[in-house]
């Protein structure tokens, strides 16, 4: 269960800001092509982050909203905003990943840990592979 | 579900209904029940140790029964196939993880094998088959055969590599290579329903590559394109396996990618052949043995996500596929979008497809095969259309080359619609006057059928062709009434 933290002032707090958390990001099957055809990437997030997956991170932002802890929904919009070179399409579809596009949290299907609920942990692998090569 | 399950939107605006787990019960492996799960595969949970086994148990139950030249429904202990084996190797994900587990589970611990010449003299087939015979792999259509090279040289060295294009189908080279009947060119007239046929000189077109690209560039759609590729693919495949004296050619085709076949293949008109999707047996036009080829596809219980899988935790290397350009307009990439998108949300409808596909049969009795895609013709195509449509067909001058006869007839019905039907968004850009050549199978079904048509000469030959208004006015001449 995700929990919620209603921020009503206007200053963000200095502690949420300097909390983040670092994820390695990894795409195969094809969908590298996508991302710079890079396969590998590090990353660093904020670990409480907006409900509705904004990712322009500041505190106006955070402050007039709901947050949650960094999940893979949002992950999938990070990666989206600033790492797609093109085609968002093919990588995205309906707030979650395209069908036909595998996601693998520490390894183990993401289908196991709850797909993009899953609240991110520092130093998690999150691999993203596109299952759509034909054969 | 009860009604506690999820409230009264109605009244209550928060509620919602719980999230439907993806797999059943706990997620610790179903098969060990004591390794957590890594792969939820249709709702059961599976540990990385068990997975292997999964996959390979369901590779033996699609293949095993296959092997022996007698179909056996139960599992046999001793295997023994009547010729060699031959694996599609295109260097997408299915083939490739194909290819992977027909090596690890009959080719594994066999360092006696080495790469061997087809033309050493050795005995082929026979009790080790196939653990211990050559295997061939056919390349990609798209220039990627180098990489199809080394990937067999650095990963697979005791396995064969036999390279083909596309455009062998119209290759004279390539079919006398493979054995095929003398036969002289063929080409057709598709802005025609009849589809009249002519013979054409060698010398009009004798490259490979420009005839490739005329037969598909005379297809009416993007669906017809898909179409032809994948019958000169498969029929390029057994032509391979009939010369390499294989009894059994296997295709990497998944679960998903049978679904989305059997469902494309029924909307292109091809349900009459709707067994031969999944598994068939080819019976060779001239062929001196007198046992057929079995088509197989031993991955047709495994998914695109397991594919996907086995393919990344093993570290296999997928060449992948060249997108064709305007495929995606097509019936076929519809389709495909439609089963995945259908897969992540309801994967054992995906299993559903294939398994209802599995008990149709059609009514009546094929009366031969198609020349063109080789697979059963329903009876009766011609005539069931010519009652359906409403057709009108610009008069046009008989041309003065020598006159074969109408194809329609010995076409099946998704060949047939695949040459001849016309949509609003038509590509074809071709005009009677420019040929358009058969591949050399058909070319030779065709002449064959001139061939036996001039021998019988008790019987009456019906030949439907082309005639112009003086020859046919000179044919009826003496009943017409002044």
């Amino acid at each position: 269960m995700s929990f919620r933290i209603m921020w009503s002032n206007q200053t963000f707090p200095p502690t949420l800001i300097m909390s983040s958390i670092t994820l390695r990001v990894e795409f195969g099957g094809g969908l590298e092509l996508l991302f710079s055809n890079i396969k590998q990437h590090k990353l660093t997030l904020p670990s409480i982050v907006p409900s509705n997956n904004g990712t322009k991170l500041n505190g106006e932002v955070l402050s007039g909203g709901e947050t949650k802890p960094a999940d893979v929904e949002y992950l999938m919009h990070h990666l989206r905003d600033n790492l797609l070179q093109e085609r968002p399409e093919l990588f995205m579809e309906d707030n979650t990943v395209r069908p036909g596009i595998l996601v693998l949290i520490n390894d183990t299907d993401w289908e196991l840990e709850g797909e993009g609920e899953y609240a991110l942990k520092d130093n998690d692998e999150v691999v993203f592979i596109s299952t759509l090569h034909g054969g | 579900m009860s009604a506690d399950a999820c409230g009264n939107p109605a009244v209550e605006t928060e509620a919602t209904m719980d999230r439907r787990l993806k797999y059943d019960r706990s997620k610790a492996c179903i098969k060990c029940k004591i390794n957590a799960g890594r792969i939820v595969v249709r709702h059961a949970v599976y540990c990385k140790d068990c997975f292997p086994t999964l996959l390979s148990t369901k590779v033996k139950r699609s293949l095993e029964p296959h092997i022996n030249p007698r179909t056996e429904l139960s599992r046999r202990k001793s295997l023994k196939a009547s010729g060699n084996l031959l694996i599609g190797f295109s260097g997408g994900l299915g083939s490739t993880v194909l290819l992977d587990l027909i090596s690890k589970i009959y080719l594994s611990n066999r360092n006696e094998l080495r790469p061997q010449d087809p033309t050493d003299g050795k005995a082929r087939g026979g009790k080790d088959h196939p653990r211990n015979e050559p295997v061939w792999q056919k390349a990609s259509m798209t220039d990627r055969g180098d990489e199809i090279k080394s990937l067999m040289q650095d990963k697979y060295q005791n396995l064969e590599l036999i390279a083909l294009r596309l455009e062998d189908a119209f290759d004279r080279k390539w079919w006398d290579q493979v054995g095929g009947r003398a036969s002289t060119d063929v080409a057709i007239d598709v802005t025609n329903e009849d589809l009249y046929s002519r013979s054409i000189s060698t010398s009009d077109m004798s490259d490979p590559i420009q005839k490739l690209r005329s037969y598909l560039s005379a297809l009416p759609t993007h669906t017809a394109i898909d179409n032809a590729i994948r019958t000169l693919t498969r029929l390029l495949l057994l032509h391979t396996a009939r010369r390499t004296q294989s009894s059994h050619l296997l295709l990497g085709t998944s679960l998903t990618s049978l679904s989305i076949r059997l469902i494309s293949s029924i909307s292109e008109g091809g349900g009459f052949a709707i067994r031969e999707e999944a598994q068939e047996e080819w019976h060779p036009g001239n062929s001196s043995s007198s046992l057929p080829i079995r088509l197989i596809r031993p991955m047709q219980e495994i998914t695109m996500k397991e594919c996907s899988l086995w393919a990344w935790w093993n570290d296999l290397y997928v060449i992948g596929k060249e997108k064709r350009p305007g495929g995606k307009q097509g019936i076929a990439a519809l389709t495909k979008d439609f089963i995945v998108g259908l897969e992540r949300d309801y994967p054992s409808t995906v299993s559903t497809i294939a398994r209802t596909c599995a008990k149709l049969a059609p009514k009546a009795e094929a009366v031969g095969s198609c020349i063109l895609c080789e697979r059963p013709l329903q009876p009766g195509v011609q005539e069931w259309k010519s009652r359906i449509s409403i057709r009108a067909t610009a008069p046009s001058s008989p041309s003065s080359a020598p006159v074969l006869r109408s194809l329609a007839p010995l076409l099946c019905y998704s060949c047939h619609t695949s040459l001849t039907s016309r949509s609003s968004k038509s590509i074809s850009t071709k005009s009677e006057n420019s040929p358009t050549p058969l591949p050399f199978w058909a070319s030779a079904h065709l002449n064959a059928l001139n061939t036996v048509n001039a021998k019988d000469e008790g019987g009456d030959v019906w030949i439907t062709r082309r005639v112009g208004h003086n020859e046919m006015k000179g044919a009826i001449g003496e009943f017409l009434l002044e």
